[in-house]
Order: C-alpha cells, then sequence, then structure tokens
C-alpha cells in the first residue's frame, strides 16, 4: 500500500463515504492495486462490524406482517408461473420429439416464465425492481357483499404508489394512486388471471390524472372464478396478449 | 436441526418464502436497529428494512456466499437504503432528536442464546468504538451512521478532506486491532 497515491482512500472507501463517482473509479483502481485491496480487505472487517454499534432495537411485528404478505403474494405468483414454465417446457420437448420446431417459442412471455425472471416495466428506471407493495387483505367493506383488497404495484419508481380492488356484486373497480403515468403511446391494461389460464385481456384501459390517481371499473359485477387481476402497460387500444411486465397485481381473495 | 443462512439462501433464490422468513426472523433486529440508527426515524427505519428485505428476495441470485455472510450481505443492503433514504429526505437534522428514549421503549428482548451473544458482540463493538480518538470515532460514524461523504464531512467539520481520510483510515486500524478475534455469530 506504500507508495500508492490511493493510500488514504481505502477507508473512506470501505466506509461508503466516497462519492459515487470515485468510488466507481476507486473500485477500479482497487482491481489492478494489490496493496489497495488487502488494506481494503483487512478494513472491511472492522467496517462490517459498525451495525453492531447500533443499539438493537426489535423491529415491529407488524413490519414483518407486511413484508412476508408480499413474499407470499410473490412465491405464489412464482410457483404458478413455474409450474406453467413446466408445464410448456413439456410441451415444447413433445413438440420437439415429435419433430415439429415451430412450435419452440423465440422468448416465453412473463406470465409463463418465472416472476424473478420478469423485467421491470421501465427498463430506465430502475435496474432491479423493487416492488413496493402494501398488505393484501380485507380492509373495509362497503356493505354485506362489498369489500376492498390492497394489490401489489412492482413499479420501482414509484414506491409510494398504491392499489386496491373494490369488489361487490354490482361492480369491480381497480382504485390506484400515485402511479407513474404509462409510458409515451402506451395505456395501461387490466387482465384476468384465473387458475392454470394465460391472463386474459380486459377492456378496461386507463390513464391516471397528476396524482397518479384513477379509478377504473374492470366490468359490472363479480369476478367470477378470477384469482388475479393484473394491469400492464400496453399500445394504446391494449392488446389481446400482455406485451409488457406486470405493473400491479391483486389477489382477489 | 437449523439450515445455515447460506442454504437458506439457496431455497430463497427458487422462490421459498418459509426460507425467506427463517432469514428475517434471524437478521430484522439488526437490519432495523442499523436503519434506525441511521435514520433516525421510525417510519423511514421500517421503509428501509422493507425495500432490503424485498430486494434481497428478489435479487437472492446476487447472493455470493465467497464474499461474506448473509447477515454482512443483508446489513449491506440496508446500508445502502438509509443513505439513500438519508439523501432522499434529508432526515439528518432530525436524527437527534427523535433518538431519545427509543432504545428504552423498542430495545430487543434477549429471546434466545444467539440474541444475547449478539448483544454482547454490540457491546463490543460500542466499547471499541469508544476507545478510539474522538476525532476518529467522530469521522467514522458520520461517514458510515450519517451517509455523509468525506467531502461534506470535511465541510462540516472545518477540516481538509486529506485529515478526514486519515483518520478515517486509523480509526478502522485501530477498531479493527480492538476487535481483533471478533467474529459474527452463526444461527
Amino acid at each position: 500500500m506504500i507508495g500508492c497515491e490511493h493510500h488514504d482512500s481505502v477507508a473512506a472507501y470501505v466506509l461508503g463515504a466516497l462519492p459515487q463517482d470515485e468510488h466507481e473509479r476507486f473500485a477500479e483502481h482497487l482491481a489492478g492495486c494489490e496493496a489497495c485491496r488487502e488494506s481494503a480487505a483487512a478494513l472491511t472487517v472492522a467496517a462490517d462490524a459498525l451495525p453492531l454499534a447500533a443499539v438493537q432495537i426489535a423491529p415491529p411485528p407488524e413490519l414483518k406482517g407486511r413484508i412476508m404478505t408480499i413474499i407470499r403474494t410473490e412465491a405464489e405468483l412464482l410457483g404458478a408461473a413455474e409450474g406453467r414454465a413446466q408445464a410448456a417446457a413439456a410441451a415444447d420437448a413433445m413438440a420437439a420429439a415429435a419433430g415439429d420446431t415451430s412450435a419452440a417459442p423465440a422468448r416465453r412471455p412473463w406470465w409463463r416464465r418465472p416472476l424473478l425472471a420478469v423485467r421491470p416495466l421501465h427498463a430506465a428506471a430502475a435496474a432491479v425492481l423493487i416492488a413496493v407493495g402494501i398488505a393484501a387483505g380485507f380492509l373495509l367493506s362497503g356493505g354485506e357483499n362489498a369489500r376492498t383488497v390492497q394489490g401489489t404495484v412492482l413499479v420501482a419508481s414509484a414506491p409510494q404508489a398504491r392499489a386496491a380492488l373494490e369488489l361487490s356484486d354490482k361492480a369491480s373497480k381497480l382504485m390506484v394512486s400515485g402511479m407513474p403515468p404509462p409510458p409515451s403511446g402506451k395505456v395501461y391494461q387490466v387482465w384476468l388471471k384465473r387458475p392454470a389460464q394465460d391472463p386474459t385481456p380486459t377492456t378496461a384501459l386507463f390513464r391516471v390524472d397528476a396524482q397518479g390517481r384513477a379509478d377504473v371499473e374492470i366490468q359490472r359485477g363479480r369476478l367470477k372464478g378470477v384469482e388475479q387481476v393484473l394491469v400492464t402497460a400496453e399500445p394504446d387500444g391494449g392488446s389481446m396478449a400482455p406485451t409488457s411486465d406486470p405493473v400491479i397485481a391483486a389477489r382477489t381473495a | 436441526m437449523q439450515l445455515a443462512d447460506e442454504d437458506l439462501m439457496q431455497l430463497v433464490r427458487r422462490g421459498d418464502a418459509q426460507a425467506f422468513e427463517v432469514v428475517y426472523d434471524r437478521h430484522a433486529t439488526a437490519a432495523f436497529s442499523l436503519a434506525y440508527r441511521m435514520t433516525g426515524t421510525r417510519n423511514v427505519a421500517e421503509d428501509v428494512v422493507q425495500e432490503a428485505f424485498l430486494s434481497l428476495w428478489r435479487s437472492g441470485a446476487r447472493y455470493d456466499r465467497t464474499r461474506g455472510s448473509v447477515r454482512t450481505w443483508v446489513l449491506g443492503i440496508v446500508h445502502n437504503r438509509a443513505i439513500d433514504a438519508l439523501r432522499r429526505s434529508m432526515v439528518h437534522d432530525r436524527r437527534r432528536a427523535s433518538d431519545e428514549g427509543i432504545e428504552e421503549r423498542f430495545e430487543a428482548p434477549e429471546r434466545t442464546d444467539v440474541e444475547a451473544a449478539r448483544r454482547d458482540e454490540a457491546r463490543d463493538v460500542r466499547q471499541a468504538l469508544g476507545t478510539l480518538p474522538p476525532e476518529q470515532c467522530k469521522v467514522i460514524e458520520l461517514a458510515y451512521f450519517g451517509g455523509f461523504t468525506h467531502s461534506e464531512i470535511a465541510s462540516m467539520l472545518d477540516t481538509p478532506i486529506g485529515t478526514v481520510k486519515g483518520r478515517m483510515r486509523l480509526g478502522l486500524e485501530k477498531l479493527r486491532g480492538q476487535l481483533g478475534g471478533f467474529a459474527e455469530a452463526t444461527p
């Protein structure tokens, strides 16, 4: 390390105290400087212990409840998608074995891929999909046969976004707030997902107001046999099959 | 028999919610404590922990056991998220005032031997920090818990950047020496 002009930046680097551009430059330097690498490894031992200096405080139980609700919802989506992917792969294999190469898909759509492989809608908005959701659950009833179910919003750039389904005998509605507008030339489209079926399109197309709000009637009456309501961004006029990843997922029960 | 964190992460990678729950239970207190220490605001700390664990769930494939423990990885995510939150909401100024009294009201109970051991480790780290010269301890705390860059700290303390960097290095070297055989508790 002695003799290296970056000597004193090692500690700032492991503490995360270098500005972003300098941090990236130093990371490149580390790759080629063994002395600084060794020093960084040594100081990281101390830096990694620092979190323990914080007084240990138990998180509120409801935080775990919120997180686990989202996790379980996504795990179910993932499991369903994987099951469907396996079924599709088996069908592809059978078709290939029969010499039918036309059955091989160029790219499997998101509802047939594991959810974790799904890319976020706005590539520029985030490199990592950060779903900020709220607990699915029955929050209120507007009458004996009406209830509201919270959905999960899967938009990295809109942590404040919320979605809820209002389900009653009269109508089924989707209410959103804090949602970013759909990309230029696109519109949000609602899809209905039934067990063991691909999502079916609806005519419920919408954009949001300046506050990211929209109240959308999905259909009159109840959503029979529907396990999830999904929303994707589609070309104006909507699509017959989703062309992008879901931005909202809401279980109906 | 309990699965090690590294084994649990393999299950998490496959979308196993139960494995994730175990990982959460093991590290949520350390994660929340760090987030609260950094942001000083309970609601922001909860948001940071939620974002961090959801990120862990969705990016489990990025965990590399050769680069450290799951716990270090989790706390690294929390640290980065908390810095983002600090820079986003500028909660620095509120932190000190809101810190008061929170420890007594919400301090984690020692439910298991592992948690008791971690409490001991926490005490050791705090004591080790306490042995550092104040000016070294200060720059380390401002950098790590405050999320400030070296230039911000230099400006804050009216001290040259080179001096700030030097204090960081000397402080961390001493801290490493103080902690000596420090090893993370394993569940």
